[in-house]
């Protein structure tokens, strides 16, 4: 694939200009082009597309369908979604899992747009040493602070609790938000905030009335990529929390016990994580070009 | 987000007293442990343990709230998986939650756990009922001479066969083997986990082998026995008696593979009869005690739960209360009948309706009453490992049988070492 | 935070109000951040390191003694060690490598595909935005010894790979699991490919076209060199997530058959074998190399980051 698309990305350039210039190459190939175009694009959908269909072909099928293979369940019925919504645990790990990750996000966006900002606009001695430090963060290896989180959280009674998960996930969410916000915030002109401060304002009153409406689109995107960290977060899930009053939904699944009585709890697991695919799945449809943003405002900038 | 001030508070704290020693200092398997004597059916209980597959756990739980109206028992489903099981259990122990009153424990971790203090003592109330369990089934509960938990339900495992296939249960395994390379194949749980060590000690002792020495002081796994054992599990899977995919197989693999037609012997406890008896293959299969082995007879090695209340408990009267309930001769009867779960009450082995559900109960009650203990130690989850990790190097070709031997006796010795 | 700046507001104002009441201001953003960060990340760091000299009882509750180094002997003794060690490293290279080629491929297709360009970036988010529980799951049940989609349709098609068991051997397990890794990442990849793409000034292909250059010379001398910097961010990200994988080896096949990496076999001694002082020795030489590794990259792409630190 790689040597048409090469060349393809020539034709970029002309085909942008004029849609049906074709000077570059002769007539007999140029159906060419767009027949592996479109076959490659085919082939993109039906990769990144199929494993989910999967999961939702397995959701619609019960006892022995399951152990067969089939594309298209042979009797499609909604028992596994029935049976998650009525299993206290999958319901009440749903709602573990929406507001530790609301919390989270909301202190997230709130810690790191302060701290983008002093990083981005005010001066202070070690600036990069410090933003290394911060960034440094995102490469701990969850597992090497988990034991010693579980130890403490034991003793300070924030085991199995909201609060347990937060304070970790948000640790790990900061740097992400501040790097982001940092790319966002440095992208506003910075007249705006100079024309502010000459008129009376303090650099944090800047900060609030005139950098943060600017930047919304930013925290959107923060808020979006830090939401999606915190609803994944798995390791860090199962060490801290041992019961439906706290587990979130990664680690219900994983050590879902299914409410069928024989079944392999296949069906119900699919079903469950179809449920908690699908609003990912609209969250990304409806922002995707606030993600794109925020995941590429490392790539473009850096 | 007050607890956030509290947590930097206590860092200060936690700075200074860093790390060790902040244990629970309290509790152990000596003469620190609560004891519980009393039972009291009242008051909250949560009962944890592993996947309710047929739903015999619940209908005991139910029994229990309708004949107790002033308790009310709850049904905390683990993994299936026990090893899971045995996570999420010291999960909460290590962090001191009173969420789980009543233990499902594996008959195995009963002396880890008391070692680490986290049972109660339940040594009277034991003895007050002791003439009624199967004598071996108490001896899982017992623990530096003191009884940390009721036997729930036991286990020895059986040769399950296609009586379609095969007319009669061959007498030895070398014979199954044989058979099971000529016909379907036989199946047992050989993925890397504490199954495989039962399989692998099943053949083991059967061949007058052992892993360690009398009080688990000493490995004794360097021996021939563990060589021969060794050599046939992984000789079955090179000439195809047993299939390659047996090294992912747990019961439940086993048992679908079995209920599906892919093989005519199959290793498993006696609960997949109960559900064998309810699949496509109902009518074709049949049960018996496990053959002989290199000239001896057949060896079990003996399985099931015990019931322990939690040292964080906050209900043991309760939990003393439901236990001695699901240990009951009608509540046994109805494991049994509904289960296939061998129960741990002599006399029900021969009530009319377990004889009718288990035909084989007769039997059972002779295998478990001969079955024998996987070594007894704090540390025994180590030594299985130990086990199971060179058995499955072995099976999967990674390792000869004599290296697997040789590495096992010296990982099994340092777990006994162990601090 | 109203206190300070109350105060700040009786400060004479002017366009150099800067120095040290900008640093305190600096101070009392950052302060939060750093305390958490400082609290859940520096803390721990240095209780597990604390931990790792340790060595926990097994057999007697709360009874523990001081070990010096050798639970880090220990770990770096044993061949356990060793092969999670490996098996991390090969299972990153080959899932990096491969999500970067394949999301190259992807960029540029999307690059191309001009009308259907929105659609293709929603439907390349998909994998990623499905849960790595959830993808673990799915393709532990598409790879299902006989009874999967994967063995199904390699036995209808008659092509070899229907008997192996996939999950159950080496090297296959860890093949499946870098395939269920590139399929959740691939798309990232392109993403962050396609935005750099997306700032190449056309003009250049142009003048390289008028100069008679090739697709393959316009390729390698204009696309690649200006797409490094994002190749960079993308390696560096995906390479550190690679490294401290445990997901989905956890959820796949619990790191056996050659899958256990070295989040796992950390996990697995805390856990499982609740050999704290072992498990802590493990999880800091965890630590240690993934830091080693991002320093590393960060050499070479500290140029950038400097950039963002010090622009004014």
């Amino acid at each position: 694939m790689a040597t048409p698309a090469l060349e393809r990305t020539g034709r970029t350039a002309e085909t942008r200009r004029e849609p049906h210039a074709s000077e570059a190459r002769g007539p007999e190939r140029r159906w060419v082009k767009p027949v592996l175009l479109w076959l490659a694009v085919v082939l993109i959908i039906v990769f990144c597309l199929f494993p989910f269909y999967w999961l939702i072909n397995v959701s619609l099928k019960t006892g022995p369908d399951l152990s067969q293979a089939d594309l298209l369940p042979p009797e499609p019925t909604l028992d596994n979604y029935q049976s998650i919504f009525e299993n206290a645990d999958f319901t009440k790990a749903l709602r573990n899992s929406v507001g530790i990750t609301f919390i989270t996000t909301a202190l997230a966006l709130v810690f790191g747009s302060f701290a983008a900002y002093a990083l981005a606009r005010l001066r202070f001695p070690r600036k990069f040493l410090l933003l290394a430090v911060i960034l440094s963060i995102t490469t701990f290896p969850p597992i090497a602070i988990a034991a010693p989180l579980f130890k403490l959280w034991t003793e300070l009674g924030l085991y199995n609790t909201w609060a347990g998960l937060i304070i970790p996930n948000l640790t790990f969410a900061l740097p992400l938000c501040i790097y982001i916000l940092a790319s966002f915030f440095r992208e506003i002109p910075k007249e705006l905030e100079e024309a502010a401060l000459v008129d009376g304002a303090t650099h944090f009153q800047a900060f609030r009335k005139v950098v943060l409406p600017l930047a919304a689109p930013g925290l959107v995107t923060a808020g979006l990529l830090t939401a999606f960290f915190v609803w994944n977060e798995f390791l860090l899930a199962i060490t801290l929390t041992s019961s439906p009053s706290a587990r979130t939904v990664p680690a219900a699944i994983a050590f879902f016990t299914g409410s069928q009585k024989f079944e392999v709890p296949i069906g119900t697991i699919s079903a469950a994580s179809v449920v908690i695919t699908i609003p990912l799945v609209a969250l990304v449809i409806i922002f995707q070009k606030r993600i794109v943003a925020g995941l590429t405002a490392g790539a473009v900038k850096g | 987000m007050l607890r956030a001030a509290a947590v930097l508070a206590a860092l200060a704290i936690g700075i200074a007293g860093c790390g060790g020693g902040d244990d629970d200092d309290d509790g152990g398997g000596g003469a620190d442990a609560k004891k519980v004597t009393q039972a009291k059916a009242s008051g909250d209980v949560t009962w944890c343990i592993g996947k309710d597959t047929t739903g015999a756990f619940g209908t005991v739980v139910d029994n229990f709230n309708k004949a107790n109206p002033d308790a009310n028992v709850t049904l905390l489903e683990l993994p299936e998986a026990a090893d899971q099981q045995r996570e999420q259990q010291i999960q909460r122990l290590q962090a001191e939650s009173d969420e789980c009153d009543v233990l499902g424990m594996d008959v195995i971790w009963t002396a880890e756990y008391a070692a680490q203090g986290w049972l109660q003592d339940i040594t009277d109330a034991a003895n007050k009922r002791k003439d009624e369990f199967v004598p071996s089934t108490l001896d899982t509960a017992l623990y530096e001479g003191k009884y940390w938990a009721l036997p729930f339900n036991t286990n020895a495992g059986f040769l399950y066969y296609r009586s379609d296939q095969v007319p009669e249960a061959p007498a030895d395994w070398e014979a199954v083997y044989q058979q099971g390379q000529q016909d379907n194949g036989v199946v047992y749980q050989g993925f890397r986990y504490e199954g495989l060590t039962v399989n692998f000690l099943e053949l083991l002792y059967s061949a007058g082998g052992s892993v360690v020495n009398e009080d688990a002081t000493e490995a004794t796994a360097d021996s021939q026995e563990v060589r021969d054992v060794l050599t046939f599990m992984a000789d079955g899977i090179k000439d195809g008696a047993a299939p390659k995919a047996v090294t992912t197989y747990k019961e439940e693999e086993s048992r679908r593979a079995f209920e599906s037609g892919n093989a005519t012997f199959m290793r498993n406890w006696p609960y997949a009869y109960a559900l064998g008896k309810e699949s496509k293959i109902a009518d074709e299969f049949e049960i018996t005690t496990f053959p002989g082995y290199a000239g001896n007879e057949g060896a079990g090695v003996l399985g099931g739960y015990d019931l322990a209340i939690s040292a964080y408990s906050k209900n043991p009267e309760g939990a003393l209360a439901f236990m001695n309930f699901a240990t009951s001769p009608d509540q046994q009867v109805i494991q049994a009948s509904e289960a296939s779960l061998p129960p741990v009450l002599t006399e029900v082995y021969s009530d009319p309706t377990v004889e009718k559900a288990l035909p084989f109960a007769a039997d059972l009650l002779q295998a478990v009453e001969q079955a024998q203990p996987r070594p007894v130690s704090p540390v025994y989850p180590q030594i299985s490992e130990a086990i199971f990790t060179n058995v499955y190097a072995a099976l999967q070709g990674d390792t000869s049988p004599d290296e697997a031997a040789s590495t096992m006796n010296e990982d099994i010795q340092k777990a006994i070492e162990t601090f | 935070m109203e206190a300070a700046t109350a105060r700040l507001r009786r400060r004479p104002r002017g366009r150099d109000g800067y120095g040290r009441s900008e640093r305190r201001l600096a101070a009392t953003m950052l302060a939060p951040s750093l305390i958490v960060i400082a609290a859940v990340a520096a803390y721990p760091i240095g209780y597990a390191f604390w931990l790792s000299l340790t060595e926990y009882s097994l057999r007697t509750p709360g009874l523990w003694r001081f070990a010096g180094f050798d639970n880090y002997s220990e770990a770096l003794s044993s061949p356990e060690f060793w092969d999670a060690l490996t098996t991390t490293f090969v299972f990153s290279g080959i899932s990096v490598g491969l999500e970067l080629v394949i999301g190259l491929g992807m960029a540029l297709c999307m690059h191309e595909a001009f009308k259907g360009r929105a659609i293709l970036r929603t439907v390349v988010l998909v994998p990623w935005a499905v849960l790595t529980v959830t993808t673990a799951i799915t393709w532990r049940t598409i790879f299902e010894p006989g009874l999967g989609l994967a063995p199904v349709l390699l036995d209808k098609l008659g092509l070899p790979g229907a008997d192996i068991v996939w999950l159950g051997e080496e090297p296959y397990a860890l093949g499946v699991m870098i395939l269920a890794d590139v399929w959740k990442t691939a798309p990232f990849m392109a993403l962050l490919i396609l935005a750099g793409l997306q700032v190449i000034p056309d003009e250049l292909y142009d003048a390289a076209k008028v100069d008679g250059a090739s697709a393959w010379q316009r390729f390698r001398r204009i696309t690649l060199p200006l797409l490094r910097p994002a190749i960079l961010v993308a390696l560096i990200f995906r390479t550190l997530d690679a490294l401290r994988i445990f997901d989905l080896p956890f959820v796949l096949t619990q790191g056996a058959n050659g899958t256990t990496t070295l989040s796992l076999i950390a996990q697995q001694e805390l856990t499982t074998n609740r050999l704290i002082g072992l498990g802590s020795a493990l999880s800091v030489l965890t630590f240690l190399i993934v830091m080693a590794v991002a320093f590393i990259y960060i050499r070479a792409l500290g140029g950038n980051i400097r950039a963002l630190a010090e622009e004014t």
